[in-house]
């Protein structure tokens, strides 16, 4: 298995595996009934990410195969409702834009390049590319989360506020790069350097009102950084080294209210860190304290007792 | 990187083989998801199958039953406490939040009732564990908090202090009533085993109405020494104790006590006891004597209890800044070498020593639910305790920790309500922590959603409540409730989905030739202006209306107005007209000449709009329906002419 995410509610989970497989699970209260398996990948799938349920129950995955699929679920029944072959080779990472941006998934590749796709209406999607993003190849892609720029107060209704668009995206040319959109056209607004080697992962924290942004990445080198940002223009990013951890760092990503990091790799563990108000990033690894609840789901297997 | 006091515990997932496969994660609300896998992931060959996902959860207290009444009700308090009034100073501001403070001790104690029963029902033995388990953490938690609130929510002064933290052991050291009943009920009671026991521990907890009711009995047992006994009882009975009605001072009371003091002393020097070991020893006790005190350990079992009988017999007029020493000197002579320290007990000593924030931080590593040190921490800084501390997080302490109290709170279906009173009671992040959370909850039915808007709209999230109303809209197109996607739609102010649903209306109207949800579509009101397909959806349902009502003159009007305004799309042209044709046909002349030629203009520009070779294609069904229309249009012009002339000749 490559990859599993819970749906925004909880109650559903995708996963994704080297079979070639998307698989969907109904969670809800403990349960565990396999609802749909999805074929349509020729090779092993990467990663999975759900859409916000306000597009309807929406799954992107992508895979070794160098396609992106949108999968949908219409009348109880899950189907293929787009498929994107415009890349080169495999499709490393996917992840869906803020539900304020509309429907917009950003797809990394080892190609280099990174697609966006956007939802134009009836069945249409428009396509980005951001060629040679990062060479040799981009391991993964985030979105900021959107901040109206300037007033807060409330547009009227109908009426588009008009967002700043931004997304980050990590390569094997040990870079993490941010992306804006300005005129209709992506450009690459900021380049953060400070890992030595491929970059894994890099996750985009959720804003809490403040007007900091904050990007976790980790990397083959073993490190995990934090970038903050404080002014608004996105300026002046400054790293502050998390950790370093003794083997390759392959995934982080932010709690919902972004104050719990949690990174894996190294030494087969989850660790959890948190920042204390000082600034200095803790490692709480704090995921049961004490007591907890472990409870497992099997893949794959039809009759469950 | 800061050091942690303690290293950070380590979970570990049972089943997985961490020599063959790494460990991946996700978040999920409300947990994490933890699966097997294989890095790195260039390579595309076929490799073992890793199928296992694991669900880590954090906080799993919120899923008991019996707990969940201990957050409801524990809730009400804290709501009420923030609302009160904060005029109120002083002496009336302290009984108020000793009042709040006693009401959550007493939810405390309810639920371990509860828990006990449960424990003692079941039977099954890992239920019975778990609830044990669950009883003795509530009975620590409401052993803190009841300390904390005689140190610090009371603060009470010296003399005050040991009347409570005596009431504060007796509370808590409940195997003495058991005993003596015991040994109360035996035949005879001076002569049970448990009986000098008895004796004992009423004496080290001060209950000196108790002990003496007892020697009472063994005065009247045994002759012998009853002459001891009247002694030892008089002792007893004169001991000086400040109570709460009281009106001597301090000094008054001291002085009284050292008269008492050197009494007992001389008896004992004279050797009034020496024939009865038991009562000498009682006497040594009422003297202080740590070594007699120490003896009964067995009886006291814990080291707060020897601290406050060392304090009654010692120093009753103990300060609350002296306790420390008392605390950490009690603890020493009772645990002797053996520092098997408890996480209690460090808790304990820390409110002793008077460090909250010790205490705060102690019990968040120990307990295993935000709960308690939320609501501790909560009261405590309404006390104003809390912004004299130099702590790391200041007044933010309290919020810190009932933002993560309320987070917990989401997880769950229905406490999530509660969470929401915690989050708008946190000036700080409250409203974006909640504008986070609110989105993850799972809207499974219509009245959740309603629930959920509710509080959006109470709150202005705006932001929130376009999104629900849209996600709502979106679940009703799904299964096929157009009318309840439509007033959602509308709701949201979303005009993109208004229009696609009123075309899903009309579309459905064009193949079965009637509306469904018309109450809906009747009342749109100013609503209907959101999308222009909307409004004509409504205007189009007032004329079908209008017909219905005989009112054709107005019906006719309007359909003309539909398509000459443009209301209508061009697409449904066709519909519009040939539900004119009633309307031509009719007895009576309802189409004046000039709205006539309207409507033949519009016909035409309608069949004009087509190219030649959509003409060609068009089939014999549409070709005769215009060819109707023409003629019923001519007819109609004619007989409107004819009496539009005649009117206007006589």
């Amino acid at each position: 298995m490559h990859d599993a995410q819970m749906d925004y509610y909880g109650t559903r989970l995708a996963t994704c595996s080297s079979d070639r497989s998307v698989k969907i699970f109904d969670v809800r209260n403990g349960g565990q009934i396999l609802i749909a398996d999805l074929r349509g990948h020729e090779g092993p799938v990467w990663q999975v990410a759900w859409a916000h349920p306000m597009y309807g129950n929406i799954l992107a995955s992508c895979s070794y195969d160098r396609k992106v699929i949108v999968w949908k679920e219409e009348n109880g029944t899950w189907e293929k409702t787009y498929e994107y072959t415009g890349h080169d080779s495999s499709v490393n990472s996917v992840c869906w834009a803020p539900h304020d941006y509309g429907l917009i998934l950003a797809c990394g590749s080892s190609d280099g390049a990174i697609s966006l796709l956007s939802y134009t209406g009836d069945g249409q999607w428009e396509i980005k590319k951001i060629s040679n993003a990062h060479t040799i190849g981009c391991n993964a892609v985030s979105w900021a989360p959107a901040v109206v720029p300037g007033s807060l107060i409330d547009q009227p209704s109908g009426q588009k506020p008009n967002y700043i668009k931004r997304f980050a995206s990590g390569g094997c040319d040990n870079l993490i790069k941010i992306w804006k959109e300005e005129d209709a056209q992506w450009k690459e607004e900021q380049k953060l350097e400070a890992h030595s080697d491929w970059v894994r992962d890099v996750a985009w924290a959720p804003s809490i009102g403040l007007p900091t942004s904050t990007i976790a990445s980790c990397s083959q080198d073993g490190r995990v950084f934090i970038w903050t940002c404080d002014d608004a223009s996105g300026n002046s990013w400054s790293p502050k080294l998390l950790h370093k951890f003794n083997d390759v760092v392959w995934h982080v990503s932010w709690s919902i209210t972004a104050n719990i990091l949690a990174v894996s790799g190294g030494d087969n563990k989850v660790t959890l860190w948190k920042e204390s108000v000082d600034g200095v990033w803790v490692c709480i690894s704090d995921v049961n304290k004490g007591q907890g609840a472990v409870s497992a789901i099997t893949e794959g297997q039809q009759n469950e007792q | 990187m800061e050091e942690l006091d303690v290293e950070p515990p380590l979970t570990l997932i049972p089943g997985v083989d961490s020599k063959r496969k790494k460990l991946c994660f996700a978040w999920a609300p409300g947990e994490m998801l933890v699966y097997e896998t294989l890095f790195p992931k260039e390579c595309a060959e076929k490799r073992p199958g890793c199928p296992n996902i694991f669900i880590v959860r954090k906080d799993q207290d919120v899923y008991s039953q019996t707990l969940r009444k201990l957050f409801n009700e524990s809730h009400g308090i804290f709501v009420g406490l923030q609302r009160s009034e904060e005029e109120l100073a002083g002496k009336s501001r302290k009984a108020q939040l000793v009042r709040v403070s006693k009401n959550y001790r007493s939810v405390i104690r309810a639920c371990m009732e509860e828990m006990h029963q449960l424990a003692n029902s079941t039977r099954v033995p890992e239920l019975q564990c778990q609830h044990s388990t669950q009883v003795s953490i509530l009975s620590a938690m409401e052993l803190i908090w009841n300390l904390c609130e005689i140190l610090f929510v009371e603060a009470a002064p010296a003399g005050h202090l040991l009347l409570h933290l005596l009431d504060w052991v007796r509370l808590h050291v409940c195997d003495v009533d058991s005993m003596v009943h015991e040994v109360l009920s035996s035949e005879n009671p001076s002569k049970h085993k448990d009986f000098w026991n008895a004796v004992d521990i009423f004496v080290l907890q001060g209950r000196m109405d108790d002990a003496r009711h007892l020697l009472s009995k063994e005065a009247s047992a045994n002759p012998t020494s009853m002459g001891m006994c009247k002694i030892l009882d008089d002792l007893m009975k004169k001991m000086p104790i400040l109570s709460v009605g009281n009106t001597q001072t301090l000094t008054e009371m001291e002085l009284k006590w050292q008269h008492w003091h050197e009494e007992c002393q001389r008896y004992l020097q004279d050797g009034t006891f020496s024939s009865n070991l038991h009562m000498e020893s009682i006497c040594k006790i009422l003297l202080g004597d740590e070594n007699a005190i120490l003896e009964k350990k067995e009886l006291m079992t814990t080291w707060y209890h020897f601290l406050v009988t060392r304090l009654v017999y010692s120093h009753p007029t103990v300060k609350p800044v002296e306790l420390r020493f008392y605390a950490q000197s009690s603890m020493d002579l009772f645990l002797g070498g053996e520092s098997s320290w408890e996480p209690l007990d460090s808790i304990l000593m820390a409110a002793f020593e008077f460090e909250i924030h010790q205490v705060i931080k102690e019990c968040s590593i120990a307990l295993s639910n935000w709960w308690f040190v939320a609501h501790l921490t909560d009261l405590l800084d309404h006390c104003k305790l809390l912004q004299s501390h130099n702590l790391y997080f200041g007044s933010n302490m309290r919020e810190f920790l009932l933002l993560e109290y309320a987070s917990g709170l989401f997880s769950h279906h229905s406490l999530w309500q509660l969470g929401v009173d915690y989050f708008d009671h946190c000036p700080e992040y409250g409203k974006v922590y909640l504008e986070l959370h609110i989105e993850r909850i799972p809207l499974n039915t219509e009245q959740k959603a309603l629930k959920v808007l509710r509080i959006c709209e109470q709150r202005q999230m705006h932001e929130q409540v376009r999104s629900i109303c849209k996600i709502m809209a979106m679940k009703a197109v799904r299964n096929n409730r157009l009318g309840s996607a439509l007033s959602w739609s509308i709701r949201a102010k979303d005009a993109a989905f208004a229009t696609l649903i009123s075309d899903r209306f009309l579309k459905d109207y064009c193949e079965r030739g009637s509306f469904s949800d018309l109450d809906l579509i009747d009342n749109l009101g100013p609503s209907m202006l959101l999308s222009d397909r909307l409004t004509f959806l409504g205007k189009y349902r007032e004329f079908h209306r209008l017909y219905g009502e005989k009112r054709f003159s107005e019906a006719a009007k309007l359909l003309l107005m539909l398509m000459t305004a443009h209301i209508a799309p061009c697409s449904f042209w066709m519909t519009l007209l040939t539900d004119a044709l009633p309307l031509l046909e009719q007895k009576e002349v309802i189409f004046s000449a000039e709205q006539t030629y309207e409507l033949m203009r519009c016909l035409e520009d309608l069949t004009a709009g087509k190219t030649d070779n959509q003409k060609l294609q068009v089939d014999d069904v549409e070709t005769t329906k215009v060819e109707i229309l023409r003629l019923a249009l001519a007819r109609n012009l004619a007989r409107a002419i004819v009496k539009e002339g005649t009117l206007e000749g006589s």
